[in-house]
């Protein structure tokens, strides 16, 4: 088989996926704004919400980490990817498990586990791509070329570890009948916030970790703290998932457990930002910016502190007190998921589109450019009116002379400036899409020109 | 034997999973054997009949937790706005739980935490509430004004009469593990809404 053929059709296909998902986030913003919109039983908000953040994470996320993963590794460990019948395989198997959980949410048939909602068998068959995704990584490895396994190894390496326990937990062994209540909950918690610190973390730092180097032309700032940080982070993240339960019904002992590790993964984060943004600074300057690829990766480093600071933050038990429960932890996730890490995957697919289509550069690197700004422009102001929303409405739940529909009143506004910075991102997406599918499949001008000679 | 780790898929490998075990077992397994409240409780705890457990599948198929806590958290806030009356709401402890089968106690309040709504309305009013949030009819004039503006509650008319039926029946039970409402002299007043 080809190779490099199952990294391009992950690539492709997770492209599409990201936009189906922002169609849906834009649906369900416009839903808080006029709730009587669509009003049909497939098309009912929470389901809208499911479909949302499951194409998002698995149909987007995912694929798009595992396809320029697929592509990197072979170069990295100067080797061939172990099998591609696998990896093919792996795609197919995968995707029929998203399409299958999607139509299934779409009909609702969920489980309560919040961004694993994909019901039996497509879990199951989640679960088994990510096995062959992890033969595929382990064997790549085994057969490399090279001694020394680079920082996006190790990361690679461990999200296929702790995300097989973490999937099986929050997915499996939470739906068992002997599991209930707040045990439960407790399970479906360390899935929940393992998925986007074990999973989605460590593949966006390893392709981070591969890119910033790469496209800046400059070694990696340091090799010590590259350790220091993977080595922290293995260790402290799983720690935090009762966070999201502070002052609830959990045992009250889980909840400082997991308020204290959730500040001491600020060593971590600090040691991976200090290392890009070092190696942002030793580069050349005339270059270090060119084109969007540079752009993203240091548009999503920002974003990635600022996520990893606001996570210690609002784990304190007093600012908790405000913050829970409100858009704040909305605008928080986004910054994350769509701001770090959907960043890097785009830098990354940027970065991967042209090499496996054989072409020497990007389709267009204006368009790129101009993505970027309207993406960024737009995403600073869509985080900041979840976060003064939820500040504002947390504040006025304090007071009970407030009724909760005042309450939720008072934020109209947000809600509505939430649609429209999303409506842009959402157009940004296009120009993306188009200059991804440009890059694979399009005529580049100067070929035309070519052929007119 | 020097054993260097950046050179060896195996120490990698069994580095990182350690690390990774060590915490993953602390938080999973460790706290319902240190804390049974997790999973028993000595007080006697609701079982759901069979109409409730499936107005709980229907809460689950719909997500109303998407929008709806059930955790009366130990705040003096939550507990006020949660009560009824003068009558503060009990936080929400783990032992009431224990048999719910599937839990929904939540992260993001777009609508009102719903932990101890069980008795706060009659299930005549989740119909209509179900039915149209923005319009519940002449029936209920407290629900005019900013509730007919405000609430963004989603209407689920195309729920059969018989699934709301299901809905408000396991509804009813939240919170009641805790017989809450009493007067000042702690004598249960049994004025919960049926
Ligand atoms: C889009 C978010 C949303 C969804 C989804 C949603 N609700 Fe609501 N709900 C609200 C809002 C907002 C209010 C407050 C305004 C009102 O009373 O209509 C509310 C109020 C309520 C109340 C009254 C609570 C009180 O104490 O006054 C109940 C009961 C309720 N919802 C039950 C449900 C159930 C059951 C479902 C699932 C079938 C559900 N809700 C789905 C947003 C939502």
């Amino acid at each position: 088989m080809k190779q490099d053929t199952a990294a391009k059709t992950m690539v492709i296909v997770s492209s599409l996926y990201f936009g189906l998902a922002l169609t849906m986030g834009l649906l369900t913003a416009l839903k808080f704004v006029v709730p009587t919109v669509g009003e049909i039983e497939y098309l009912s908000l929470p389901r809208v919400r499911m479909l949302h953040t499951n194409i998002n994470l698995f149909g987007w996320l995912l694929q798009a980490n595992m396809g320029i993963l697929f592509w990197i590794l072979p170069r990295i460990l100067h080797t061939r990817l172990f099998s591609e019948k696998l990896g093919v395989l792996n795609g197919v198997v995968y995707n029929i498990a998203v399409i299958g959980g999607l139509a299934s949410i779409v009909l609702g048939h969920v489980k309560n586990v919040e961004y694993g909602e994909m019901p039996t068998p497509f879990d199951y068959l989640v679960a088994l791509s990510w096995v062959l995704f992890g033969i595929n990584v382990i064997g790549t490895i085994a057969i490399r070329k090279v001694k020394y396994l680079y920082v996006t190894v190790w990361y690679t390496l461990g999200a296929v570890i702790w995300t097989t326990f973490v999937y099986i937990t929050g997915n499996m062994l939470s739906q068992l009948p002997m599991v209930t209540g707040i045990n439960q909950a407790n399970l479906i918690w360390f899935y929940v916030h393992n998925a986007v610190g074990l999973i989605f973390t460590p593949l966006g730092v390893a392709i981070a970790y591969y890119m910033i180097p790469k496209q800046l032309d400059t070694p990696i700032y340091s090799h010590k703290l590259s350790m220091i940080g993977f080595w922290v982070i293995s260790f402290v993240y799983v720690w935090t998932g009762a966070h999201h339960m502070i002052h609830g019904p959990v045992t009250y002992w889980l909840q400082t457990v997991a308020i204290i590790f959730s500040f001491s993964l600020i060593i971590p984060v600090m040691a991976v930002i200090t290392n890009f943004f070092g190696t942002f600074a030793t580069a050349p300057r005339g270059t270090r910016m060119k084109g969007p690829i540079p752009k993203l990766l240091m548009m999503g480093t920002v974003y990635y502190i600022f996520t990893c600071l606001q996570g210690p933050f609002q784990a304190i038990r007093s600012v908790n007190e405000v913050v829970s429960k409100t858009d704040w932890v909305v605008g928080h996730a986004h910054m994350a998921l769509f701001g770090a890490f959907s960043y890097y995957a785009m830098a990354g697919i940027y970065y991967v589109a042209p090499r496996m289509a054989g072409r020497k550069h990007l389709y267009s690197e204006k368009l790129g450019d101009l993505q970027f700004w309207i993406m960024t422009i737009a995403s600073v102001p869509f985080f900041a009116v979840l976060w003064i929303s939820g500040v504002v409405q947390g504040y006025a739940w304090l007071n009970p002379e407030n009724s909760f529909v005042e309450t939720l009143a008072a934020i109209k506004h947000a809600h509505i400036a939430r649609f429209t910075t999303g409506g842009l991102i959402y157009l940004a997406y296009f120009l993306f899409i188009y200059n991804v599918l440009q890059t694979f499949f399009g005529k580049y001008p100067e070929e035309e020109t070519t052929v007119a000679e | 034997m020097k054993i260097d780790v950046e050179k060896s898929l195996l120490w990698s490998a069994a580095g990182a999973f350690v690390f990774f075990a060590v915490g993953a077992v602390s938080t999973t397994i460790v706290p319902p054997m240190v804390d049974k409240s997790l999973w028993s409780s000595e007080q006697p705890v609701h079982e759901y009949t069979e109409q409730e457990m499936r107005g709980m599948e229907i809460y689950r198929r719909e997500g109303c937790v998407y929008c709806h806590t059930q955790q009366i958290r130990h705040l003096d806030s939550d507990q006020r706005r949660y009560g009824w009356r003068l009558v503060k709401a009990p936080p929400s402890e783990s032992w009431e739980y224990v048999n719910d089968r599937y839990h929904f106690i939540g992260t993001k309040r777009t609508g009102p935490d719903l932990g101890r709504v069980g008795g706060k309305y009659s299930s005549e009013w989740h119909y209509a509430h179900f039915k149209d949030p923005r319009n519940m009819g002449e029936k209920f004039p407290d629900r005019k004004g900013i509730y007919e503006k405000a609430s963004i509650m989603p209407s689920f008319a195309y729920l059969s009469d018989e699934d709301i039926r299901d809905l408000t029946a396991y509804l009813q039970t939240l919170g009641r593990n805790k017989n809450w409402r009493v007067d000042e002299n702690g004598k249960p007043l049994n004025d919960y809404e049926k």
